[in-house]
């Protein structure tokens, strides 16, 4: 069991909902607390009421997907051990919108990254108002402009083959 | 100034002639007055005699006559020359007038001659100065308006140029300035994903040389 869960986990399956490193490091946080609350349980004497801390919609979802048991102690501790590395090593992706995105059009996007690139991509969303539309992606050594204004870049020699024959006329 | 010698020669023989008189009066009344202490000095009845001749003829009365006599001369002489010596000094001075009003006529004309000579060459000199000044306003402007239009052009290729090189921006700010807020990012999400799609190797191959 244990070693089955092992492998589910070092597959490191993500849900959509977990886009950021800030979720990672949120979820780490939680399962954190989750541990020392278990470690606290334990200790506890007898006939003392206890109330499981409610878990975040993120942390269900790892855990559901994951297929884990968190009051395993050993599920929590290879969870921990897998947001640990997640933090670390996972390729993170920087894509800068015009507007902050709603939830399912980010979880559409790391869908796309995780499907065609990397299962445990994360991606760090920033807000650049000038570019219109579209989107920037910056990748570890690259920089992929498909903003609006690359667009109009692009097809300037269009817009000025346009203009020079509105002038003509 | 022949009319002033003319009046010259008219005064110097009056003055001579009243000087003369003026001479032969006083010559008299000396040489009678003179004649009567010597005859003293002189021995002899002839003299004596003579004197009293002459003290006969020449008695007081015909003394006193001939005294009258000079005197009404003297006085009528004196009038005379009185009057043409004030018909010349009139004459003179209306000569002298006359002379005068005519140099200082002659004299003015001069004057009104070489101030009007002076007049018009410093009015040449301003108009030649004008001329000068106009030239050089004129090239001046001739100069500046080539290089406004130089520069105006310059600035007009620039602002071309410039605005060819930053058109992206200036249409990508005029999109986002009319309808920005319109633009919904979840409209752009097939074509963000067709973009991804399209450089998807070379994204993929960054992401995993990165990992």
């Amino acid at each position: 069991m244990a070693s089955s869960d092992t492998k589910v986990v070092a597959r490191g399956l993500l849900p959509p909902i977990v886009v950021t490193p800030t979720d990672v490091i949120d979820l780490r946080r939680e399962v954190e607390a989750l541990d020392e609350f278990m470690h606290q349980t334990s200790l506890r004497r007898g006939g003392q009421a206890m109330s499981i801390p409610k878990l975040s919609h993120s942390l269900e979802e790892v855990v559901k997907l994951n297929n884990l048991n968190l009051l395993n102690t050993t599920d929590r501790q290879q969870l921990l051990t897998f947001l640990k590395e997640l933090k670390d090593s996972a390729p993170v992706v920087h894509i800068s919108f015009a507007a902050d995105p709603s939830s399912a059009f980010m979880a559409k996007i790391i869908g796309w990254f995780r499907e065609n690139a990397h299962p445990q991509a994360l991606i760090q969303i920033g807000l650049q108002p000038s570019i219109a539309a579209g989107c920037m992606v910056r990748t570890e050594n690259k920089v992929f402009d498909f903003s609006l204004r690359k667009r109009f870049e692009e097809k300037r020699q269009i817009l000025m083959d346009k203009l020079n024959e509105s002038f003509k006329s | 100034m022949v009319g002033n010698t003319i009046t010259i020669w008219w005064i110097v023989p009056i003055i001579a002639s009243l000087l003369l008189s003026a001479a032969a009066f006083i010559w008299m009344a000396v040489r009678l007055g003179g004649g009567k202490k010597k005859g003293k000095n002189k021995n002899g009845s002839v003299e004596d005699a003579a004197e009293k001749d002459v003290e006969h003829i020449f008695n007081d009365d015909f003394r006193e006559e001939l005294r009258n006599r000079g005197r009404l001369h003297f006085e009528k002489i004196i009038g005379e020359n009185a009057m043409f010596l004030q018909q010349d000094l009139r004459l003179t001075t209306s000569q002298l007038n006359d002379y005068m009003k005519d140099e200082i006529t002659k004299k003015l004309q001069e004057e009104f001659k070489k101030y009007e000579e002076s007049i018009t060459d410093a009015k040449q000199m301003a108009i030649d100065s004008i001329e000068k000044t106009n030239a050089a306003v004129d090239e001046q402007r001739q100069t500046l308006s080539q290089q406004l239009k130089s520069q105006t052009n310059e600035q007009k290729a620039r602002l071309i140029k410039e605005f060819e090189n930053n058109m992206a921006d200036i249409i990508n700010h005029y999109v986002l300035s009319a309808i920005g807020k319109q633009i919904d990012l979840s409209d752009q999400l097939e074509y963000i994903l067709s973009d991804l799609e399209a450089n998807k190797q070379a994204i993929v191959e960054d992401m995993q040389s990165g990992v």
